[in-house]
C-alpha cells in the first residue's frame, strides 16, 4: 500500500466513525469577505490561541502549585527557582493572560464599533459579553494565587466592592471570601474557581459562542451593509486559516520574546496581620474601575460614593449586554450616537488608567 | 552527680524558657531571612544559554514558516481565482 493510499485509507476510516468530511466542507464553503476592515477578523481566532497557551502553561503550573496559606507563596517560589524553566511557564502563562483581555477589549469594540452585534447576532454578543466577564473573572482569581503582599491586598480591595451594592452585597463579598475575613479558605475558593468552575463555565458558553459565530457567518462593515456592495470572498479553508496562522506565529513569537525579558516576580509570603502595603494596584486591566472607585467622594447626599460607582458600573455592564436591544435599528443604519458612547468609553478607560499610574 | 547535672542544665539551657519576646524574635529573625522579592531568572549559564538559543531558532522558525504561509496563500488564493475547488466538484 502506497503512502497515497493509506492517507486515503485513514481519511476513508476516520470519516465514516467521525463524518469529519462534513465538517471540512463546511469549513470550505465558509466564506470569509475580504475588505478594509478584514482585520478585526483576525481578534477572536487570538483570543482563542491565547487562551489554549493559558490553558496549557496551567496545566504546567497546577502540578507544582499548593493552594493553601502555607504552602501558596512557597510553592509559586518553588516554581520560579527549582522547576526547571518554571519561571518562564509562569511567565507566560501571566503575560498570555494580559494579551488574551487585551484582545477581549479590542474584540468587543471593534464590534461595538462596526455595530456587528446587530440583527441576527444579538445572542452572539450577549455570549460574547459573558465571556469579557468569565475572562475578568480569571484575571482576578488569579491574581491571588501567588499569595504576596499585593496579591492580598489587591483581593482584599476587589472583593470588598459587592459590599457596595445594596441588599445582595454583603452576601457576594462573604461568597467571594468563604467568610467575612481573607483567609486560606479564600485562597482555597478562588483556586477552585480559576481551575474548575470558571474553565467549564467558560467552555460551554465559547463553544455556544462559536456555534453562533459559524451560524451567522462574518458580519460586513456598515458601507457594504448600506450599499450593497459585493467582496471578495474567500474560503475559511485554508485560504483564511493561512492569514491567521501567520498571525498566530507572530504573537507566539511576540508572547514568548516577552516572556523572557519581561518576567513578574514574586513578593514574599503575604502576611494577614499586616497594614496594607503603599500603592497597591490591581492589573492593568482593572486600573480604570480602581480609579474610578478611587475619584468618588465618601458620601454623596445619604449615600456612600462606592455604591454609587459600583451602581454605575454595573449600570455600564448591563447597557453593554443589552445593547443589540438598545440599538436595534436596522443594519445599515450608521448609528452615530452608539459610535459616539464607545469612543468615549475607549476615551475613559485610557484617561483613567493612565491617571491611576501617575 | 548533682553537680554535672547542674552543669549540663546550665551548659545545654534545658531549665531556659522561651519567653514571648524571644519567639517573636525569633519569628522576626526568621522572616528577616526569607527574601523580599524572587525576581526571575535563568539559573545558570546553561538556562540562560539554552533560552536565548530557544528564542533565535524560534524567531528563526517564525519568519521561515510565514514565508512558507505567504507562499501558500498566494497559491491558495490562485486556485481560488480560478475556482479549482468548484470545478472540481462540478
Amino acid at each position: 500500500m502506497s503512502i497515497k493510499d493509506t492517507k486515503t485509507w485513514i481519511q476513508e476510516w476516520l470519516d465514516e466513525r467521525s463524518g469529519l468530511s462534513s465538517i471540512t466542507k463546511f469549513l470550505r464553503e465558509k466564506k470569509i469577505p475580504q475588505h478594509k476592515h478584514s482585520i478585526w477578523y483576525y481578534t477572536g481566532s487570538a483570543i482563542l490561541l491565547f487562551f489554549t497557551i493559558q490553558v496549557i502553561t496551567g496545566f504546567v503550573l497546577v502540578f507544582y502549585y499548593s493552594p493553601t496559606l502555607e504552602e501558596a507563596n512557597q510553592s509559586v517560589g518553588r516554581i520560579m527557582t527549582e522547576v526547571p524553566f518554571g519561571w518562564i511557564i509562569r511567565s507566560v502563562h501571566s503575560w498570555s493572560a494580559s494579551f488574551m483581555i487585551a484582545f477581549v477589549f479590542v474584540h468587543l469594540l471593534s464590534i461595538w464599533i462596526t455595530k456587528s452585534y446587530r440583527r441576527p447576532r444579538e445572542a452572539t454578543w450577549m455570549s460574547g459579553v459573558i465571556l469579557l466577564v468569565f475572562t475578568l473573572a480569571f484575571g482576578f482569581t488569579g491574581y491571588l494565587l501567588p499569595w504576596d503582599d499585593l496579591s492580598l491586598a489587591a483581593t482584599k480591595v476587589g472583593t470588598d466592592i459587592p459590599r457596595s451594592i445594596p441588599v445582595v452585597g454583603i452576601w457576594g463579598t462573604r461568597f467571594l471570601r468563604g467568610g467575612e475575613d481573607i483567609t486560606g479558605d479564600t485562597l482555597t475558593r478562588f483556586f477552585g474557581f480559576h481551575v474548575s468552575i470558571l474553565p467549564v463555565l467558560l467552555f460551554i458558553l465559547l463553544a455556544v459562542h462559536i456555534y453562533l459565530v459559524q451560524k451567522h457567518g462574518m458580519s460586513l462593515p456598515l458601507t457594504a451593509r448600506r450599499k450593497n456592495e459585493r467582496f471578495v470572498e474567500l474560503p475559511f479553508w485554508p485560504n483564511f486559516v493561512y492569514r491567521e496562522m501567520v498571525v498566530w506565529l507572530i504573537l507566539v513569537g511576540v508572547l514568548f520574546s516577552v516572556a523572557v525579558f519581561l518576567p513578574p516576580s514574586l513578593e514574599k509570603a503575604a502576611d494577614l496581620m499586616a497594614p496594607a502595603p503603599e500603592g497597591i494596584k490591581p492589573e492593568w486591566y482593572f486600573l480604570f474601575l480602581f480609579q474610578t472607585l478611587k475619584v468618588f467622594p465618601a458620601k454623596i447626599l445619604f449615600i456612600t460614593g462606592d455604591t454609587i460607582a459600583i451602581l454605575l458600573i454595573l449600570l455600564a455592564v448591563i447597557f453593554l449586554f443589552f445593547l443589540p436591544l438598545i440599538d436595534n435599528r436596522p443594519a445599515e443604519r450608521k448609528g452615530k450616537i452608539i459610535t459616539f458612547i464607545a469612543y468615549v468609553f475607549i476615551m475613559y478607560a485610557v484617561v483613567m488608567t493612565v491617571w491611576s499610574l501617575i | 552527680m548533682v553537680l554535672c547535672l547542674a552543669s549540663l542544665v546550665l551548659k545545654y539551657g534545658y531549665a531556659l524558657q522561651i519567653t514571648p519576646q524571644a519567639k517573636d524574635q525569633a519569628v522576626q529573625a526568621e522572616k528577616e531571612k526569607e527574601p523580599e522579592k524572587i525576581m526571575p531568572s535563568p539559573k545558570n549559564i546553561k538556562e540562560s544559554t539554552a533560552i536565548y538559543v530557544f528564542l533565535v531558532w524560534m524567531w528563526v522558525a517564525v519568519f521561515v514558516l510565514i514565508y512558507i504561509l505567504i507562499l501558500k496563500i498566494k497559491e491558495v488564493d490562485r486556485l481560488h481565482r480560478i475556482k479549482f475547488f468548484s470545478a472540481k466538484r462540478e
